[in-house]
């Protein structure tokens, strides 16, 4: 009996966190379920019953079909996974190049990792300020000096005699335009690229130290290449990072928001948070019914994500 | 023999100018904004004065003038610290709990909570933002700090919980032989052993608060308003003002980026819970 008493209250110091992480989830999320079936928007003048949430507004599946019938819709998701997929696969592939690469002592190495590290602690708005304006404008950015730069070379060189006629074939270069365009994904891939590659280094630089330097020592004996013993050693010891690099950021970047908000305002490419946060203007309906979606893709990648390293976490 | 030690001299040279080449362009953005800060907001968009200008610090004189840095500035401090505070607060009891007296659930819940970082924000916006403004705590640093603490109480928890994992369990029964009670026992003995992890957490989750950019931006106006407001405030200057808006991206990323420097190993244990090592 004293055992039992002497275990409980030691348990039960874990109640606030979970009741807490319970209200934080249940109370919206339920709520946002019960927008999701009801008619509710902020201002309709003809209708100002729809503008308070009452059970009398019920919608049914209306604003799922509202939802569904919107072009915007598969579109925002579409751009969601594509966002994220490019992020893994280039965090991934450059984190393991770069790992790789400075794994190796040599001079400056510790400069080189603080260097490296740096982009991760940038705060999201900051680095998406940064790069749409400082680097990526057309005109003002250095993309923009930059490529006026080379046209001005170039215009130059049409004024040489003899091989000037030659130049005055070569086209002008055009600046991108990231800001409202279909490349506005291509310009959030970037900036969010660089501020995770950094961590995907750190955690392979880690585990890379842990590899097995003796079975290296046999490969290298045994007159194995740099290729397989890449291949065939270091890639498959890099199973588990890998893994978790992948799960750590899809928890993060599937609700990329501020980015997607600072680059393009919208016209751009959107993806499902900020088409949420679109309709959320004005339609709570149908932003509701668009988060239960978002919700249950989050499901989807979680429950995908936490089976395939649920085990290797727990060991 | 000959080619052996060409390739190998390529390799002795190839690999830290590689590096370094690779350092630099990643820190180059940080670098570039920092160099513009120092610029007038004329010379920061003139090819001529790229590399070549005259330094002035007139942006960070002016930072209050134009950009009311010091109440933002302030706002993200305060919300930075409580919200730390309050997060280990509920998180060092509950990491206790499970990593020194585990139940059969105690991996679910684990799971669970870390699945509860996976909800995606902008489906319980609306929720959120009908509830603060009904209980009157819209724009309120208490409404701001809370949420940035359930958002971060997750990862401090598996974070601590692996630290604590580590604490060989007869240590803390011994405390419990010697009579002492288990808030005594998280106080006189666990956190003095585990310092270093929670030292860690709480730098990791400070970082995270500050540049928290979801909630902060889209539960404030004016009163609570964080530097993430503030640069999203500020996100399309049209290149006017690239100097002063340098300047106080620099003085919201700065302490932050140094902090980070200085806790990069432990982020690597924190951010993979441990299971990479």
């Amino acid at each position: 009996m004293f055992k039992m008493s002497n275990r409980r209250l030691p348990r039960l110091l874990q109640t606030p966190a979970v009741i807490l992480l319970l209200i934080w989830m249940l109370v919206p999320l339920g709520m946002t379920l019960y927008f999701s079936f009801i008619r509710y928007v902020l201002n309709n003048l003809r209708r100002p019953e729809w503008t308070s949430p009452s059970i009398e507004n019920w919608r049914g599946w209306g604003n799922y079909q509202f939802v569904f019938n919107n072009k915007d819709f598969f579109l925002a998701i579409q751009n969601s996974l594509f966002i994220v997929g490019s992020i893994l696969v280039l965090t991934v592939v450059f984190g393991i190049f770069i790992a790789v690469l400075i794994n190796k002592t040599f001079r400056g190495q510790g400069v080189v990792r603080v260097l490296l590290i740096s982009p991760f602690f940038v705060m999201p708005a900051v680095n998406a300020v940064l790069w749409i304006n400082m680097i990526l404008d057309p005109v003002l950015g250095l993309q923009g000096l930059a490529i006026s730069g080379v046209n001005n070379f170039i215009e130059g060189l049409r004024t040489v005699p003899v091989l000037g006629p030659f130049f005055s074939l070569w086209p002008e270069f055009e600046p991108i335009s990231f800001r409202s365009t279909q490349s506005s994904a291509y310009a959030v891939i970037m900036m969010v690229t660089w501020q995770w590659t950094p961590f995907a280094v750190l955690i392979f630089m880690t585990s890379l130290q842990s590899e097995d330097q003796q079975q290296k020592e046999a490969a290298v004996l045994d007159g194995a290449s740099n290729w397989s013993q890449f291949r065939f050693l270091t890639l498959p010891h890099l199973g588990r990072p890998i893994s978790i690099v992948v799960m750590i950021q899809a928890i993060f970047h599937l609700s990329l928001y501020a980015e997607i908000e600072i680059v393009s305002r919208g016209n751009g490419n959107k993806n499902l948070p900020y088409l949420i946060g679109e309709f959320a203007n004005n339609n709570i309906g149908a932003a509701s019914a668009t988060g239960i979606f978002a919700v249950i893709l989050a499901n989807i990648v979680a429950i995908f994500l936490l089976r395939l390293i649920g085990k290797t976490l727990m060991e | 023999m000959a080619i052996v030690s060409k390739t190998s001299n390529l390799v002795k040279y190839g690999r830290p100018i590689l590096a370094w080449s690779i350092g630099l362009l990643f820190f180059f953005p940080i670098f570039w904004m920092v160099l513009t800060s120092f610029k007038t907001d004329a010379d920061a968009v003139k090819p001529e004065h790229l590399i070549w200008f005259t330094p002035t610090l007139d942006n960070y004189f002016n930072m209050t003038e134009n950009y009311d840095y010091w109440r933002f500035a302030k706002n993200s401090v305060i919300t930075a610290i409580f919200a730390t505070i309050f997060t280990l607060f509920v998180g060092i009891p509950a990491a206790y709990a499970m990593a020194f007296n585990p139940s059969r659930s105690t991996k679910d819940i684990l799971m669970w909570m870390l699945s509860t970082k996976m909800l995606p924000a902008a489906a319980v916006l609306y929720p959120m933002i009908y509830l603060s403004k009904g209980l009157g705590l819209y724009d309120t640093k208490f409404l701001i700090v809370t949420v940035v603490s359930l958002i971060n109480l997750p990862i401090a928890i598996w974070m601590l919980f692996t630290y604590f994992k580590e604490i060989p369990k007869d240590i803390i029964e011994a405390g419990k032989m010697d009579g002492v009670n288990t808030f005594g026992e998280i106080k006189e003995i666990l956190v003095p052993l585990a310092w270093g992890g929670i030292a860690s957490t709480a730098l990791l989750i400070f970082i995270f608060c500050w540049n928290e950019a979801y909630w902060t931006v889209r539960l404030t106006t004016i009163d609570a308003a964080t530097l993430s407001k503030l640069i999203e405030g500020n996100r399309a200057p049209e290149g006017l003002f690239f100097g002063r808006l340098s300047a106080v991206s620099t003085a919201a990323v700065g302490p932050i980026v140094v902090l980070g420097w200085f806790c990069q190993k432990q982020l690597v244990k924190g951010l993979t819970f441990g299971a990479v090592k």
